[in-house]
């Protein structure tokens, strides 16, 4: 089950669910970005991959990350611990699209948390078919 | 030497059953002492060992020893290694035929393999059968029945983590750190979900977290690097990707200190649900770990013998939690986060260190080290408040202002919680889900309603209403008078999303004394709205503070504001609402000019407390941090949205105008070289004027007319000599400053700083600037006068009136010159042939011959000058020695007038006397002064003395002339009269010169004597060609052209034709001659 996915642009976020471990898991993957952003020779990834893969494990959970041109985080924390590397690039790949439709709405303001119902609405549909595309 | 015992044969016998090799030793003192060879052979016969296997050990120096240890070594070592890989192949064949009786016994058969590989150094076989064996103990789990349930798991988990251990130690040796991860993840995940009987789980988290920690210390000590040439993601052999975060021992502390923690939890809980603790404690006592690893026994006394005796379940469950409750978890866990923290801050993982250290924090505080707790919770919040993560940063202030609140900091408790009332968070379920439960520290989750909660929690101890006991009881949070509470909030402070106070003037320059109109805003995020008793506005001038007192609650706060005495207005409402800007707009008067800025508002609500913002311009103001983020109403502070976007804190409050006048008197362009004389007059129009100042700046015009005000001119520094300011004089003509206190007189090559004496109504004063110029140049000249309106008092600022002019400075005359042959004279110049005609060669004279210099200067400037002298002067050393120069005529008389553009001219004569290629020939002193007029001659006796304007003449090139040709004819003649002319051939040289020379016929003049021929002329003589001449022809007239070659020079020397010319009279005239004498007058050098 996917317990969090958050996005992160340059300091504002907003994520699925409130509970404060999430909140520290997601805040700590941001270093682990960091540097393999900072450092892709070391880490080997393309300069054009958007994702990230697994950035790091917790006792219980599995931290993905995906990161957009214009440097906005997607950090997708699971309790899957044999999820497939090309359902969670597909998730993000169509959670992406979704953003981009959420900020494309001339209401909303860069920066700003994204309040849009849709969007909600669509992340939750993206969420619940990550299940079962897996299970196939 | 002594001989071994013969063995006997009962022990050859048990040597030879067991597999046991004999090593003999024969230990020498010496060297010489050899065995002889028989007596080595009987002992090998007797021992019956191979000869490799008896060695001479050789005690006598240290190399013959180490020797001799080396062999008994490699010996010994070949020795126990074929015993251990007998011993091994023997082990091995049992577990190959599987003839165990148990699995319990495979598994240690496999451990002896394993280790006696290990003994080989056989590391490939030694893993093979440690894997082996923590397999086989993966089967036995839950089919075992050996021991009791709880003591067989913790059993199994021992010797797991032993085998776990082996193998991760062979693997981290080996440097495959990948097949070391891969493997410690496997084992995690294997025995995560063996939590065992539920009395003893902390059993298991303790084991977890041990696990964790020897793996990080093994990863820390090993010396395997992470594999560089491959790259990321890197995958272990099943295929599943590795994280960077894995090769970081860190993250294995962090987690062993998770477990930790886990483990503390449990064991609270298990041992708050066993009531009998008496029981437990006595329980512990007898039991100790058993000689088997993971088994523990009572030992009992019987009689003189210890006896082992298993224990039960129930007893071990006592006997576990005994041993629990002596260990200190928490320091535990603080040191593994303090490893874990270490290593992420040496990584720059700036984050997951903080999260350690909240981790850390968290744990000071539940075992009540407030102080350390505060310590580190302070440093995560600055970084949770930089990044925005409200979620975050509400835990941690949740915990800091629990920890004030046991420390019992007042202040800090009510700066926590104001900040955390103020915090963006408007949902959030109140109600922790149980499944959070524990997760969140003392604040609870964030939620709208704890926010209204903390908020009417702190306004009722802000209040003084309601003091706060802490829980623990011994601590009492509240405020008392002798201890009122002030915060202030920066720029830069937390609390600007609580409390934040912006203040724009309407205008940005005003009048003094007039009002000043500006708008004071308050904000505040604080849940609900904020009564405030009053307002105290602070200015950089005093004088204008003035206090807003809300009219609800006038009463209160009269006592205080009648000590103060300074102004108070009455607000009909200061309720600062939720998002919303309190907008006040007022006026103030300042009479001093300069800048009026408001420093600071001081908010107090009730009697205690005050909350002191500084004030933010709203062009300058910085978002709110956290609520920039929110999608909430944002407004403008001030009515008008362009004051929104430029409005500042401070105004500039201009000086009242002068009333004075300020004359600069400006007569046309200044000369080089003159004292300039400008006057500057000061009338009083509107103004007396005390304590004046006048302030005279001369700057470049070019480059520092840009610069506006003279107060902040810098004064030219390479500029500075062109340009001068060499005085002032007063009108009444004393130039040196008065011996008053007050005076000042400052003069420099710029600028200039007098005070001015007191000035009535309608009076006036005048002085004269002078300046010189050096260069021509153009120069703007600052004058600013500063002064006092009325003579009392300090506190009024001064008046300042300025001017500024730009004064032409321009060169008055242009003096040249010019060298000319003497007359009818023509000295041969060697250098002069030689030299190309154009080159630019300096001027050659002759030595000891003269010739003429002529000297002139124009008047460029627009007005008349006169003159009053012109002389050549010489350098000091030079005069009378190397050359003279005298004045020709004495026809020019002195002051003469000079109109604009006219030219003066004077002709001097020189003999040069030095042979020299460079003779200084002296500078022209050309002494002038301006035409005021006849009768304004004698007004001034500064002009009087006459400006002196210099012209250095170039070094001319002195040399010996070897020939000189003149010619001697009269100036005129008559018609038709014969006439003598001579051509004087002087040689000056020590030899013999051959000069040819040629006359030209001419229809003017009958001509008698040779036409061409050639001379020789005797050294240092003269020859002289005589001629007869008639002219033929009156008037001017061209004497034939005669040319002298020298032929040791192969030069050519003619006269120059316009000195060769005679007037012819057609017949004789009859002039009246007076007594006319020439003169000449030698002027400037007579030697010395």
């Amino acid at each position: 089950m996917i317990v969090c996915i958050a996005v992160v642009g340059h300091q504002s976020f907003t994520e699925a669910d409130d509970a404060l471990k999430l909140h520290h898991i997601v805040h700590c993957s941001l270093d682990v970005i960091d540097e393999r952003v900072n450092n892709p020779k070391k880490t080997g990834s393309t300069l054009n991959e958007t994702y990230l893969g697994l950035l790091y494990p917790t006792e219980n959970y599995k931290v993905y990350g995906y990161l957009t041109n214009t440097k906005v985080k997607f950090i997708l924390v699971t309790t899957h611990l044999d999820v497939r590397d090309a359902d969670v690039r597909n998730f993000f790949r169509r959670f992406h699209s979704a953003y981009v439709d959420a900020v494309s709405n001339p209401f909303h303001v860069p920066g700003k948390k994204i309040t849009s119902q849709t969007f909600a609405e669509r992340v939750s549909t993206i969420v619940k078919s990550f299940g079962l595309s897996s299970a196939v | 030497m002594t001989f071994p015992a013969t063995p006997r044969s009962g022990f050859r016998a048990v040597v030879r059953g067991r597999n046991i090799k004999l090593t003999v030793v024969v230990v020498q003192s010496f060297d010489k002492d050899e065995v002889s060879e028989d007596r080595m052979i009987a002992l090998r016969k007797r021992a019956e060992i191979d000869s490799k296997y008896l060695l001479t050990f050789v005690q006598k120096s240290s190399s013959d020893l180490k020797h001799s240890l080396n062999r008994l070594g490699s010996i010994v070592a070949e020795l126990a290694n074929t015993y251990y890989r007998d011993e091994g192949r023997r082990v091995k064949t049992c577990i190959e035929k599987k003839s165990f009786s148990s699995v319990d016994l495979n598994i240690r058969y496999c451990f002896k393999v394993a280790v006696y590989a290990e003994f080989r150094r056989d590391w490939g076989e030694a893993l093979r059968f440690y894997e082996d064996a923590y397999r086989a103990l993966r089967e036995i789990i839950g089919t075992s029945t050996r021991l009791p349930a709880i003591q067989r798991l913790v059993e199994i988990k021992s010797v797991a983590e032993q085998l776990h251990f082996k193998a991760s130690t062979i693997l981290l040796h080996g440097g495959k750190i990948i097949e070391a991860i891969a493997w410690f993840r496997q084992h995690h995940a294997a025995y995560k979900k063996l939590i065992g009987a539920p009395e003893v789980i902390f059993l298991h988290w303790e084991w977890m977290s041990r696990q964790f920690l020897v793996f990080a210390e093994l990863l820390e000590t090993s010396s395997a690097v992470i594999p560089s040439n491959t790259s990321l993601p890197l995958v272990t052999k099943d295929n599943k990707p590795l994280t960077e975060s894995e090769f970081n021992p860190a993250y294995y502390y962090q987690l062993a200190a998770h477990y930790l923690r886990e483990k503390k939890c449990c064991l609270e809980l298990a041992l708050s649900a066993s009531e009998a603790v008496a029981e437990i404690e006595s329980s512990a006592d007898s039991v100790i770990p058993s000689v088997y690893v993971g088994q523990f026994a009572r030992l009992l006394e019987q009689g003189d013998a210890l006896v082992m005796q298993n224990l039960t379940d129930a007893e071990y469950v006592l006997y576990a939690l005994a041993e629990g409750k002596r260990f200190q978890d928490s320091f535990e866990i603080i040191a593994l986060l303090k490893k874990s923290f270490e290593s992420y801050s040496n990584l720059k993982a700036q984050r997951m260190a903080s999260y350690c250290s909240c981790q850390m924090a968290r744990e000071y505080f539940s075992v009540g080290k407030f102080d350390n707790a505060k310590e580190l919770f302070d440093g995560v919040a600055s970084l949770y408040r930089k990044e925005g993560w409200t979620t975050l940063l509400w835990d941690v202030l949740g915990y800091l202002r629990e920890c004030s609140k046991r420390l019992g900091s007042v202040k800090d408790f009510i700066e926590y919680s104001l900040e955390m009332a103020a915090l963006p968070i408007s949902s959030g379920d109140e109600v922790q889900s149980p499944i959070h439960k524990g997760e969140y520290g003392p604040a609870g989750c964030a939620s709208l309603p704890q926010r209204e909660r903390i908020y009417s929690e702190v306004f009722g101890i802000m209040k003084g209403e309601s003091g706060l006991t802490s829980n623990e009881g011994n601590v009492t949070l509240n405020v008392t008078p002798e201890r009122p509470i002030r915060l202030e909030i920066d720029l830069v402070s937390p609390l600007r999303v609580a409390f934040l106070a912006s203040v724009a003037f309407h205008d940005q320059v005003a009048k003094p004394g007039a009002s000043i109109f500006f708008t004071l805003s308050l904000i505040s995020q604080l849940p609900q709205p904020v009564e405030i008793d009053q307002l105290e506005v602070k200015f950089n001038q005093s004088e204008c503070n003035f206090t807003i007192a809300s009219a609800q609650k006038a009463p209160i706060s009269a006592t205080s504001i009648g000590k103060t005495g300074a102004r108070v207005v009455t607000a009909p409402v200061l309720t600062v609402v939720t998002n919303k800007w309190l907008r006040l707009t007022y006026d103030v008067t300042s009479e001093l000019s300069g800048k009026l800025e408001c420093k600071s508002v001081i908010a107090r609500l009730g009697p205690l407390f005050t909350i002191c913002c500084q004030a933010e311009s709203p062009a300058s103001m910085n978002d709110l941090p956290l609520w920039k983020f929110e999608d909430h109403v944002e407004t403008f502070p001030t009515r008008d949205p362009a004051l929104a976007f430029s409005g500042q804190k401070f105004i500039q409050v201009d000086e009242p105008d002068p009333q004075v006048d300020l004359v600069l008197g400006a007569s046309g362009p200044a000369l080089v070289g003159e004292r300039f004389m400008l006057p500057v007059t000061i009338v009083s129009k509107g103004h007396e004027i005390h304590s004046g100042e006048l302030k005279i700046n001369l700057v470049d015009a070019r480059r520092g007319a840009a610069l506006g005000s003279p107060r902040e001119m810098e004064p030219i520094s390479t500029d500075s000599l062109h340009v001068e300011l060499l005085g002032v004089s007063r009108p009444d003509g004393d130039d040196e400053p008065q011996t008053g206190q007050d005076n000042i007189w400052k003069i420099q090559h710029s600028f200039g700083l007098l005070s001015v004496p007191f000035v009535n109504l309608g009076g006036s004063w005048s002085c004269k600037l002078e300046i010189k110029w050096h260069r021509p140049k153009p120069v703007m000249l600052y004058v600013s006068l500063g002064y006092l309106p009325t003579s009392n008092g300090s506190t009024i600022q001064k008046v300042h009136a300025h001017k500024s002019l730009q004064i032409e400075g321009k060169t008055a005359i242009m003096i040249g010159h010019r060298f000319m042959l003497p007359f009818r004279r023509n000295p041969l110049l060697l250098s002069k042939i030689k030299v190309a005609p154009n080159s630019n060669q300096s001027t050659t004279l002759a030595l000891n011959e003269t010739s003429i210099l002529i000297v002139s200067a124009k008047n460029c400037t627009e007005v008349p000058l006169r003159l009053v002298s012109m002389s050549i002067e010489m350098d000091e050393n030079d005069i009378g020695k190397s050359c003279t120069v005298r004045q020709r005529d004495e026809s020019q008389k002195d002051h003469a007038l000079l109109v604009p553009g006219e030219e003066f001219r004077k002709v001097f004569s020189v003999i040069p006397k030095i042979h020299s290629p460079n003779l200084a020939m002296g500078t022209v002193c050309f002494t002038w002064k301006r035409d005021s007029g006849l009768d304004k001659q004698s007004d001034s006796n500064i002009t009087e003395a006459g400006i002196i304007t210099r012209h250095k003449l170039p070094d001319v090139n002195v040399e010996m002339a070897p020939l000189v040709v003149s010619l001697e004819c009269p100036p005129h003649t008559i018609l038709g009269i014969p006439f003598t002319c001579y051509v004087k051939i002087q040689n000056q040289t020590e030899f013999l010169q051959e000069v040819k020379y040629l006359i030209a016929d001419s229809q003017s003049f009958l001509l008698s004597g040779s036409h061409n021929d050639m001379v020789s002329v005797l050294p240092k003589s003269e020859h002289i060609l005589g001629y007869k001449l008639v002219p033929l022809a009156s008037g001017s007239q061209q004497l034939p052209r005669i040319t002298v070659t020298a032929v040791r020079y192969s030069a050519e020397l003619s006269l120059p034709q316009a000195t060769s010319t005679v007037f012819v009279f057609p017949s004789e005239p009859h002039f009246k001659m007076g007594n006319l004498k020439e003169k000449v007058t030698e002027i400037v050098t007579t030697g010395a």
